[in-house]
């Protein structure tokens, strides 16, 4: 069996009285595309927090290859090798689309800011690389010629590309994507799986992300987890969560019987 | 038509109640001066009153610009009546004001127990020694006329914008004059950047020494506040931290400097250039001190908490706690001066340390920017939860701001208490902490040049404009506004680096080109 990169065990979140994450396991293994699914307000951002450091889990725990994340401040997990894009685009608007890149590359530079007063041998070598390495992920992502550019400035499917860019640009083994294709038409979608299968060949990293495109989804998972009000209601491939009846019943709604049934156990359910 | 007379009568009414308003705490009078002084008219100090027209003439001309400005392109008739309208509405507020002072005024009303800057004299003049109701229909034709014209003269510079086409065309010719190969080579040539270093080097030596005390008294205060600026441009500009205490570092370099150095009270008599080191340590300790209970607070909070530490801290060196160390509310006098071959510093050397640092600041700010250090900074002021999540240490690196900004804040204090041989604590009062914040902002968040042209403007003209001594903080807080309304983003906004792809054959010839 394959290793695990995310072990996720028995994880709760709550926010007063809200458990928005309740008792959830979770197995991301290496080198997959997993997805995350579930209705508006089913926990997975909040468990996509908790993964990368945003959020501490009130109970259960999570380990990055065997090394618990519980309490670690969130620049120690991006440390690690997590790196994340967010569902709500969030790039520093002001700063060009390099320095973007640069900015995700923060965490593989060893700089102290006396060498960058004293322009030593080693800073101009390592500050030409960091920037050698930054073009060269803008012309992955498809932005050559757009450096300049400040973020915000761009159009909206390139802010979601360098988004990524700058997520890479930590060179992350685990890759969180917080719903990628959203906002995008068909196909940008096309070019967006695309984008995240060659990734996945090329970089040989691991992706967890959340979507609701369900052809999104189908295409490029190997794993799905399907969350419904916090608590976990499926996993598995592609195929098995498409004739999943529980998951048939959180986004199409439940039949008469089920529903009653689903009430009664709603009002014993402790979270 | 409906519009524009709508925007005539809200430019008529605004100018009319800035016109009262300046008439009541006397400021049309100063300006009749000011204008006198300037253009040499003034006879043993007095006034001729054909000054109070010109100043009316440029109220009135603002006015009709204010107007038709709201009219975008515009038919010369529908400016005119804009302007016409904006003129009559605010000379009409401006007939009753000087109606109504005026003939209270003649009638012998103690106007002043209520209006301290309106003396009978000045009275007299702003009714050109005339009655009332003559003064005031004077004043109600005139500004309509000049509103008229200002009008006028917004419809001529905007018709078929000749004024922005012949603004863009000029930019155009001189960018692409810069971009021309021949010229840009001689700009990237290290040696024409040396000549051109050299040349502004020799001038900035020999400027001190030909200028006169006078102006280097100005110029050195416009230095510290440049030296100020660049330290909290580190903290609001860079890292976004809006610290409002800055005055607490510079306080802390000044009294450290002069506590080691003067004779009274302690006499320890340091090596001055040592209590100049010792200074600036320990204001970075202060800032440590500040920096680290309070950091992790965002924004306001941030704001008010730094805020009452600069009062704090001067409190405390007035307070009677500390009166044995701090001399209190007396100060400290006879603080150290440097020598130089062994002559006592002159105002020409002060200049010339001065000078020499703030070049120094300026290089070291411009370092920190362009690196990884200033890049997260820059990143913490645009989103600091994605800074951290991107792998920053948002602590550590505001933290690191902070303790940058305070040491260049007690170099600063250093050298004001050594230039000035006093300070006391009056000299670190809140409004120091604002008007370097109004440095940083006026001039651009986060620009270098910002901060030098933000403090020639705001420390270097208002020393030369003596005469608005009083309505300084008016004319201040009007600038403000008008900055922030015509320009938000500063005199001179920061200018993203240009980066430049490297050429992918021979990487290691990559070369970043900077440009400010």
């Amino acid at each position: 069996m394959t290793k695990a990169v995310i072990e996720a065990r028995n994880v709760t979140k709550q926010f007063g009285g809200l458990k928005a994450v309740c008792d959830v396991d979770l197995v991301v293994p290496e080198n997959s595309i997993s997805s995350i699914i579930g209705p508006n307000g089913a926990g997975k951002t909040t468990l996509f927090n908790c993964v990368s450091g945003f959020y501490v889990p009130e109970e259960g725990e999570i380990l990055f290859y065997d090394q618990p994340l519980n309490g670690l401040p969130t620049h120690k997990v991006s440390d690690l090798g997590i790196a994340r894009t967010y569902q709500n685009i969030r790039l520093f608007g002001e700063m060009t689309a390099i320095e973007n890149i640069l900015v995700g590359e923060h965490t593989r530079l060893k700089m102290s800011w006396v060498e960058a007063i004293l322009h030593n041998p080693r800073y101009i070598r390592e500050e030409k690389e960091a920037v050698r390495l930054a073009f060269e992920l803008l012309d992955y992502i498809g932005l050559s010629g757009l450096g300049n550019t400040p973020a915000h400035n761009l159009p909206y499917g390139a802010q979601r590309r360098l988004e990524i860019a700058r997520a890479l640009a930590s060179q992350p083994a685990l890759l969180l994507l917080d719903e990628p294709t959203a906002g995008m038409n068909p196909q940008e979608t096309d070019e967006m799986i695309a984008f995240i299968k060659d990734l996945r060949e090329s970089r040989d990293i691991t992706i967890l992300l959340i979507e609701h495109d369900m052809r999104v989804i189908m295409d490029i998972s190997d794993q799905i987890t399907v969350l419904d009000y916090g608590r976990k209601i499926g996993e598995g491939r592609p195929a098995e969560i498409q004739s999943n009846q529980k998951v048939i019943e959180a986004y199409l709604g439940p039949g008469a019987d089920a529903l009653s049934e689903r009430f009664k156990r709603k009002k014993n359910a402790s979270c | 038509m409906k519009t524009i007379l709508k925007n005539g009568l809200r430019a008529g009414i605004t100018f009319g109640i800035v016109f009262i308003f300046l008439l009541l705490i006397g400021f049309i009078n100063v300006g009749s001066t000011m204008i006198g002084d300037i253009l040499g008219t003034n006879v043993q100090d007095q006034v001729p009153v054909n000054n109070l027209l010109i100043t009316l003439a440029i109220l009135g001309l603002f006015t009709g610009i204010t107007a038709k400005s709201g009219c975008g392109e515009c038919k010369w008739w529908m400016a005119l009546l804009g302007g016409l309208t904006a003129g009559l509405v605010s000379g009409i507020l401006a007939w009753l004001a000087i109606w109504i002072t005026g003939t209270l005024s003649v009638g012998g009303a103690e106007l002043q127990t209520y209006l301290p800057n309106l003396d009978p004299e000045d009275m007299a003049f702003l009714r050109f020694y005339s009655t009332p109701s003559a003064a005031a229909n004077t004043y109600l034709i005139y500004l309509s006329l000049s509103s008229l014209a200002g009008a006028g003269l917004a419809w001529l510079l905007s018709f078929k914008n000749w004024f922005s086409r012949g603004w863009d065309t000029a930019k155009t010719k001189v960018s692409s004059w810069f971009e021309d190969k021949n010229v840009s080579d001689v700009i990237h040539n290290p040696w024409a950047t040396a000549v051109i270093l050299a040349i502004v080097g020799v001038a900035l030596y020999f400027l001190p020494l030909t200028w006169g005390s006078y102006w280097n008294y100005i110029m050195g205060t416009v230095a510290i506040y440049i030296l100020l600026g660049l330290g909290l441009n580190i903290i609001v500009g860079y890292s976004g931290q809006l610290v409002l205490g800055y005055v607490a570092f510079f306080a802390t370099g000044a009294y450290t400097f002069a506590l080691l150095t003067a004779p009274t009270p302690h006499g320890i008599g340091l090596n001055l250039w040592l209590a100049v080191g010792a200074s600036v340590v320990v204001s970075t300790l202060t800032g440590l001190l500040l920096g680290l209970p309070i950091l992790n607070l965002r924004g306001d909070y941030l704001a008010i908490v730094t805020l009452g530490f600069g009062e704090i801290i001067r409190i405390l060196i007035k307070s009677d706690l500390l009166t044995d160390i701090t001399n209190g509310p007396k100060g400290v006098t006879n603080v150290g001066q440097p020598n130089w071959f062994g002559e006592v510093f002159n105002d020409v050397n002060y200049m010339h340390l001065l000078m020499l640092l703030v070049l120094i600041g300026l290089f070291i700010a411009k370092r920190l920017k362009d690196s990884g250090t200033g890049r997260a900074w820059i990143a913490i002021r645009e989103d600091q939860t994605v800074a951290q999540a991107t792998g920053i240490n948002t602590y550590g690196s505001k933290i690191l701001a902070l303790l940058l900004g305070a040491a260049f804040a007690g170099l600063a204090g250093a050298l004001f208490a050594s230039r000035n041989q006093f300070t006391g604590p009056e000299d670190f009062t809140l409004m120091v902490s604002i008007n370097v914040l109004c440095i940083v902002i006026v001039g651009g968040m986060g620009s270098l040049p910002g901060v030098v042209i933000g403090a020639f403007v705001l420390k270097g003209l208002p020393e030369l404009l003596r005469e608005l001594e009083d309505y300084r903080l008016l004319v201040f807080g009007a600038l403000l506004v008008v900055m922030m309304i015509v320009r938000p983003e500063g005199l001179w906004p920061a200018a993203s680096t240009h980066f430049k792809q490297p050429s992918k054959k021979q990487p290691s010839e990559a070369a970043v080109e900077v440009k400010q």
